[in-house]
């Protein structure tokens, strides 16, 4: 998707937002997969075979399961613009 | 940004926003700058990836295994041919024990790294499929490395083998975890 032309305040607003957005979305990747991949008691500080897969198999799916859900939302929105415009087109008057 | 300076979007400029943040294109980032809050988190460099993920991979591990079980095997041998040679009626001269000492260390050597190299790539491959790293990854190998070993005898030789084959790697790996020579308590 392109970026929207906006002016300045709006683009450093929507900048800042992407940088939140991917922070949080860092964060929490790293605490679920940390929860699922890692048991709580381990004898070493090096990272095992086992939980190196298992950590790549989570990103991967959070990953895919992020762009999915972004899918939809998208769809969603895209579906609620046309509808929006078609009430507003012929419903000239109320808007 | 105080309040009062808060720019307002309107519907159209918030839902293309929307579009922007939340549809999953895939841009590239040139800069990246990963969020350093969890502890200090650098871009690792290719050719270092590449190394790790090789000395990790499970052939080389099991090659790794091989290579140091035909090493055990041969200090194995050198004992077995010293204490128990294979000729023992008449004493053999100088070229027949060194022939006989080769042949002994070159078959324990073999044997001892063939095993090495089915429990190592059977544990490895476990360890990957499970995507877990406990004991039972190595009971799960000498399961399968002692029925494979038992398996020209029969069936039932291959179950015992399988058996005891896991209940050593059991204790051995028990062994590596508890003991103070391996585990250093610093």
């Amino acid at each position: 998707m392109a970026m929207p032309q906006l002016d300045e305040n709006k683009m450093k607003l929507v900048q800042e937002l992407e940088i939140e957005m991917m922070t949080d979305m860092y964060a929490r990747l790293t605490n679920a997969c940390h929860k699922k991949c890692i048991p709580p008691k381990y004898r070493e500080a090096e990272l095992q075979k086992g939980e190196a897969v298992c950590i790549d198999r989570c990103v991967a799916k959070y990953l895919e399961v992020h762009e999915r859900i972004g899918q939809k939302l998208t769809e969603l929105s895209m579906k609620d613009q046309e509808f929006q415009a078609r009430a507003a087109g012929s419903m000239p008057g109320t808007s | 940004m105080e309040s009062s300076e808060r720019p307002k979007f309107t519907n159209e400029e918030f839902d293309a926003v929307l579009n922007y943040l939340v549809s999953p294109s895939k841009r590239l980032y040139p800069n990246l700058i990963v969020p350093q809050s969890a502890g200090r988190v650098g871009v690792v460099p290719r050719e270092e990836i590449i190394m790790t993920t090789v000395a990790e991979s499970c052939p080389f591990r099991a090659c790794m295994s091989f290579v140091v079980g035909g090493a055990l095997g041969g200090f194995i041998g050198l004992f077995n041919s010293s204490i128990a040679p294979t000729q023992a009626a008449v004493q053999m001269n100088t070229r027949e024990t060194l022939r006989d000492m080769r042949q002994t260390i070159g078959s324990n050597a073999k044997q001892f790294a063939t095993i090495g190299f089915m429990f190592a790539g059977v544990e490895c491959c476990i360890e990957s499929y499970r995507a877990k790293s406990d004991w039972k990854n190595s009971v799960y190998a000498g399961g399968v490395t002692g029925a494979m070993l038992g398996y020209r005898a029969g069936i039932k030789a291959a179950g015992f083998g399988a058996a005891g084959f896991a209940a050593f790697s059991y204790a051995i790996d028990y062994f590596m975890h508890t003991s103070s020579l391996f585990n250093p308590q610093n």
